[in-house]
């Protein structure tokens, strides 16, 4: 049993990776990661919103109707995306604001859904609980490492703190949309490289 | 195998409600937090374009709110408002104070833009902003090199549009508080 909920947190980490693997969720991927400090953000948000919901999800499954799974689903994905809306604002003001949209748009991650749908409504919590924590992590080192690559080449700061010296021209282009489709493309090879070689 | 309707009908209903319920907590519980930042966040801003103002009072004139500066002798050394306009990108909102008396503006203070990072989004620093301390009322022109009369604004390289949007959303705000407060006076 134990092996088992091992196996489903280590699938989101690395062999099922959302980003990298799976490739979902491109949304929030190529439109926040401009600075570590809203990648972070987004991956932590999206990770409570995942495991929240599927805890829920897998412990009422029985409950809902084949029929009306899917608008079942983005009801309580909804409830605790506008949770996390009003927290954020309520509590981490700047992260909410430099977030702003896309904290409301988790609900249509198709990550989020996409776990329901695959794991959480077929599996039991213990397990989904396994997975969502797997998939959120996984979802969240990728963001914070793309968004480091592009904070340090765009602006040569991480986290705000400036680490290229005055020396350094920032490449402007690296933390606008055209710089997430570079560093993405050849984050994805990279890690293809790697596993190559690994197995 | 077709689940009878009422079953579907039921579940989604019930599911809303608790959500609802839910939601309506958090909302009660956050809420207070949420202006409290908006109302810091305001204050803030109108103290940075109102730089000598001890006491602020929020007037309605014309269907819009002005902020009235006041210094510690109770006269009233400046207004500020919230105005807002197109952007390169989005809604530009920026937070303006002006000294009636002089027919001057203090300063302003962008509070929120989507413009282009690295390009547009410098309307948020201090070199372009300093365009318009201590300006005189006026039609502004937006110029591609250094400014060398009063009405000229110097533009942001790579950014023209920006600059234009914020100069033109300057100029409104400074024609509403003059209807409002009648020119000088």
């Amino acid at each position: 049993m134990f092996k088992k909920i091992l196996y489903d947190f280590k699938n989101g980490l690395w062999r099922e990776n959302p980003i990298i693997v799976l490739v979902i969720g491109m949304c929030p991927t190529l439109a926040v990661t401009n600075t570590v400090q809203n990648g972070l953000a987004m991956g932590i948000a999206t990770s409570f919103v995942l495991l929240s919901s599927e805890i829920v999800i897998s412990l009422f499954k029985k409950f809902i109707p084949n029929n009306v799974r899917i608008p079942s689903f983005i009801l309580i994905i909804a409830t605790f995306v506008t949770f996390t809306d009003f927290f954020l604002k309520a509590f981490f003001p700047d992260i909410a604001s430099s977030l702003s949209l896309f904290i409301p748009l988790i609900v249509v991650n198709c990550l989020i859904l996409g776990r329901q749908e695959a794991f959480a409504s077929k599996n039991p919590t213990r397990r989904a609980i396994a997975d969502a924590l797997g998939m959120g992590i996984g979802f969240t080192w990728v963001l914070v490492l793309l968004s480091a690559v592009r904070e340090l080449l765009g602006m040569g700061s991480i986290f705000g703190l400036t680490i290229l010296g005055s020396w350094y021209q920032p490449m402007v282009i690296m933390i606008l949309p055209a710089g997430a489709f570079i560093s993405l493309g050849v984050l994805v090879g990279f890690m293809n490289v790697l596993k190559r070689r690994g197995n | 195998m077709e689940t009878k309707i009422s079953k579907l009908v039921i579940t989604l209903t019930v599911i809303g409600i608790i959500s609802a319920i839910a939601l309506s907590f958090v909302y009660q519980w956050t809420t207070p937090y949420i202006e409290k930042h908006q109302a810091e966040a305001q204050k803030k801003a109108i103290n940075a374009v109102l730089p000598q103002a001890e006491e602020v009072k929020e007037v309605e004139k014309e269907g819009q709110t002005f902020y009235e500066g006041y210094d510690s002798n109770g006269n009233r050394i400046g207004v500020a408002m919230n105005a807002s306009g197109p952007g390169y990108q989005n809604v530009i909102e920026l937070m303006i104070g002006v000294n009636i008396n002089a027919d001057k503006i203090y300063a302003i203070k962008i509070l929120s833009h989507e413009e282009t990072p690295g390009l547009g989004a410098r309307i948020n620093g201090d070199e372009f902003k300093s365009n318009f301390v201590d300006k005189e009322f006026g039609d502004y022109d937006v110029v591609k090199r250094q400014a060398k009369t009063e009405m000229e604004v110097e533009a942001i390289a790579g950014a023209t549009i920006s600059s234009k949007s914020v100069t033109s959303i300057v100029e409104n705000a400074v024609k509403q508080i003059e209807s409002a407060y009648g020119g000088g006076a």
